[in-house]
């Protein structure tokens, strides 16, 4: 199922939909070595925001400052408006951003259930009394969790799996599960770190449908990095492309393909904007 | 290399890694010094029985690990994995008879001689000597050939002849304290003043051997019975385990005699420290070396406040108590606070000097006004529970008891909780989980503090127990020791923890003799479970599922609904 052109273009360029997360100049340095170069990208809310670039272009660097994994030099990231710059990992993640990674990393011998049910670790309250005393808050805190952990296990695909050990799955599941435990944080703003790579076409395709349904059902903001061009081009309303650290183009998916910049910069030549 | 050679390399091989093995034991002196110690009462020492046991098992991974899966040559393998055993030892015989070899090697006596060659001397033994090594590596052949049922049953009941030996001290004056005709009869039949009867032996294989039988022929319809049974049933036969479990466990100390339950008062204590650590190893991943230090912090917390000595505060031990556990929680976060940064061998490795530091202090003459220094802190009252004192160990026992059930409730609890979910996360992945919102400085403190704090409880029971402190009683072989019970047993696995503890405190104050050698047993038995083992004796059943069976995982999780 894919978008019709007009809502794209109405997700992309009409001002009622709003900003959710708002990047201004941030720069991440690595000692010398500039890895991100004073970026400006706006994000707009239940968008699909493709981040594209050659390898080392700094598309994971950007996720790292983004999450409180790295701290940028200069810069400021505002979601929904409030500073999330020099926060904490588990304090962003409050804030409403989570992410997957690019070579996953589940729990790995961690049930699925279990998984999920970490994701949602933000939403619970009990710490150490509660779960001794067996309140009944915490109990029903925990039915909770584990009933919203099942949901998302089968909004995945993987009901009746959830005692299986999260090392055990193949990889595709696996694929599936890093993203129902992002999910179950609810957050506004869902990153995802290149979600098909070493996937084949068929499992590519997959992927994006699900991604656009996901889009579509839970109202999410998704961020998207990408490696190959192709891929996103149909499910993006507006597509980032990076090189060395820096933006060289940002547009709808239509102009980005037909773009010399970055058919120049990120292909290297011009022929082989569709290969791998 | 031809063919015919690397067929034998296997055997050749293990058998050689055997025959050092044996070697090795017989030079740093436990064959003989075992010796006294009889098995089977007049023919079997347990030396003996050890060397043989090892030379069996080179037999048998030789013949399992011949490249061929052919019967013959397995067993071939098997045998002449046994000889090559024997004909090092016979090397080292005729050598040692020859050259004084006790210049280098205290242990190499002709007392060892003798016991190695059947107390034979001449070519005669040296014949016994190759001809027990032929028998070793025939009757693990044999093993081997032999289909699945009669090799576990011959294996299982070797086993349990050689622990029924091993633990007459235990089982001996258990059978003894019932003074009736029966068990005196019993104790006659089965058991000398040094070993089981022969008679016992054969009696205790055939008796295993009916009883495996039986188990294995009405196995599977007693395992789909109990599944078929309704939910409640199963429930209720659940707590019916439970409650005869815990009927043993509180009438136990009335079967042993006060050196068994002291025995029992020292395995309770390493459990209580077991179980804290596996909080901080098993569910967390935090590789704690110096957990002695908040054992140590509980017992002088304890001393100071209920001894006469020193400051005479003059506290019962009840009130000590939480005191002692608060400081231990303390402690534990004012230790996790510094090393928050530090992940596995770097933690380690400053916990390791934490320990030591603890109990440098507490030796220092700096602080030997406040803390007694070297002679430590005497005369602290037992603990008195509503008017009655309890000195004995039998005593002493229940509050152990109620120690550890109280810590194995509250790990039972967390495990399932957003906390035990967030130690686990942690463990696997400290990035990942502090990316799923997971605060790791508070989740790690908790840990530390949790663990330290179940670890002062011990340490509080143990100094109301001595009725005195040094600080030699906080040595690092404390921490090493737990360590040990928590890996051997089965890392996060609780059941485990106390198997761990009963095989690595109780067995050696069973067996006087392996004192000398407890270190340098654990050592062996580490490697040994990390090769063959490595989830534990009592692995947590998750833990099972990840090291073995990949494959079995689908269809259980399949099955359960």
């Amino acid at each position: 199922m894919k978008l019709k052109p007009e809502r794209k273009l109405l997700l992309s360029l009409k001002g009622d939909f709003m900003t959710l997360l708002s990047i201004q100049n941030m720069t991440k340095r690595f000692g010398g070595l500039v890895a991100l170069n004073a970026l400006n990208i706006n994000v707009k809310e239940k968008s699909i925001h493709s981040i594209i670039g050659p390898n080392g272009a700094g598309k994971t660097t950007f996720f790292n400052c983004l999450t409180g994994f790295y701290r940028p030099e200069e810069g400021e990231v505002l979601l929904s408006g409030n500073s999330i710059v020099g926060l904490s990992p588990d304090r962003i993640v409050h804030k409403g951003i989570a992410r997957t990674y690019q070579n996953i990393r589940l729990f790995p011998n961690l049930t699925a259930l279990e998984n999920v049910m970490v994701g949602y670790h933000v939403h619970l309250k009990s710490s150490f009394i509660g779960p001794i005393l067996g309140l009944k808050s915490t109990k029903m805190e925990e039915a909770k969790a584990k009933q919203i952990a099942m949901d998302l296990l089968k909004y995945v695909k993987m009901e009746g799996k959830e005692n299986t050990l999260a090392k055990n799955f193949p990889y595709g599941e696996q694929r599936r599960l890093e993203m129902a435990r992002a999910l179950a944080s609810q957050p506004k703003l869902l990153l995802l770190d290149e979600p098909t790579a070493g996937m084949n076409p068929r499992e590519t395709q997959d992927m994006m449908d699900f991604i656009e349904h996901m889009r579509g059902e839970i109202g999410i903001t998704i961020v998207l990095i990408e490696h190959q061009m192709r891929v996103v081009m149909n499910i993006s309303d507006i597509v980032t492309v990076f090189d060395y650290g820096k933006m060289i183009a940002e547009g709808l998916p239509e102009e980005i393909k037909n773009n010399k910049t970055v058919i120049e910069a990120y292909l290297g030549s011009g022929d082989a904007a569709d290969s791998h | 290399m031809t063919k015919a050679q690397s067929l034998w390399n296997h055997g050749v091989k293990i058998g050689a890694i055997g025959g050092v093995s044996v070697l090795v034991i017989c030079l740093i002196g436990m064959v003989e010094s075992f010796g006294k110690r009889f098995i089977i009462a007049g023919y079997l020492p347990m030396g003996v029985t050890i060397a043989l046991i090892i030379s069996m098992f080179a037999a048998f991974i030789a013949a399992k690990k011949t490249p061929i899966p052919e019967k013959s040559i397995q067993f071939a393998n098997a045998v002449m994995s046994g000889f090559v055993t024997s004909g090092l030892l016979a090397i080292f015989v005729i050598i040692g008879r020859s050259i004084k070899l006790r210049v280098v090697f205290v242990e190499a006596s002709p007392v060892l001689y003798n016991i190695l060659t059947g107390g034979i001397s001449g070519a005669g033994g040296i014949f016994i000597l190759l001809f027990a090594g032929l028998l070793c590596g025939a009757f693990s052949g044999l093993l081997i050939v032999l289909t699945d049922l009669p090799r576990k049953l011959i294996i299982n009941a070797i086993a349990t002849v050689f622990a029924l030996g091993l633990l007459q001290e235990l089982i001996l004056p258990i059978l003894n304290s019932w003074d009736l005709g029966v068990t005196n009869y019993l104790a006659g039949l089965f058991y000398t003043l040094n070993g089981l009867t022969p008679i016992g032996a054969i009696l205790a294989v055939i008796i295993f051997c009916i009883l495996y039988l039986l188990w294995h022929a009405n196995q599977n319809t007693i395992k789909t019975k109990y599944s078929n049974l309704p939910k409640a049933t199963q429930k209720k036969t659940k707590y019916f385990g439970l409650l005869i479990l815990a009927i043993i466990l509180i009438f136990l100390p009335q079967f042993l005699g006060l050196f068994l339950s002291e025995v029992l008062t020292i395995v309770g204590l390493y459990v209580l420290l077991g179980l804290g650590l596996n909080i901080v190893v098993g569910y967390a991943g935090l590789l704690d070396l110096g957990y002695v230090a908040f054992f140590a912090i509980g017992s002088y917390v304890v001393a100071l406040l209920t001894s006469p000595q020193i400051f005479d505060i003059g506290l019962n031990f009840w009130q000590a108590l939480p005191i002692a556990v608060i400081c231990g929680i303390l402690a534990g976060v004012m230790l996790g606070i510094p090393v928050l940064k530090m992940r596995g061998d770097y933690l380690a490795i400053a916990t390791l000097g934490f320990g030591e530091i603890i109990r440098i202090l507490v030796l220092s003459d700096f602080l030997k006004p406040w803390l007694g220094g070297a002679q430590g802190i005497g005369s602290i009252p037992n603990p008195n529970f509503m008017g009655f004192l309890m000195v004995k160990p039998q005593h002493i026992y229940y509050l152990i008891l109620a120690g550890c059930i109280l810590v194995v409730f509250i790990s039972l609890r967390l495990k399932n909780s957003r906390l035990g979910r967030a130690w686990m996360a942690m463990r696997e992945d400290e990035d990942v989980a502090q990316a799923m919102g997971i605060n790791l400085v508070a989740t790690k403190l908790l840990a530390f503090a949790t663990g330290a704090g179940f670890s002062a409880l011990s340490g509080a029971i143990f100094a109301s127990k001595i009725g005195s402190v040094y600080p030699h009683s906080f040595n690092v072989f404390i921490s090493i020791n737990v360590v040990c019970i928590v890996i051997i047993g089965g890392i996060g696995s609780l059941p485990g923890i106390v198997v761990g503890a009963a095989a690595l405190m109780g067995l050696p104050e069973l067996l006087r003799e392996f004192a000398d050698y407890r270190m340098f047993v654990y050592g062996v038995a580490l490697v040994i479970m990390m090769l063959l083992r490595p989830e534990g004796l009592l692995p947590e059943v998750r833990h099972k599922i990840e090291l073995h069976d990949e494959t079995e995982t689908g269809t259980q999780t399949a099955a359960q609904p």
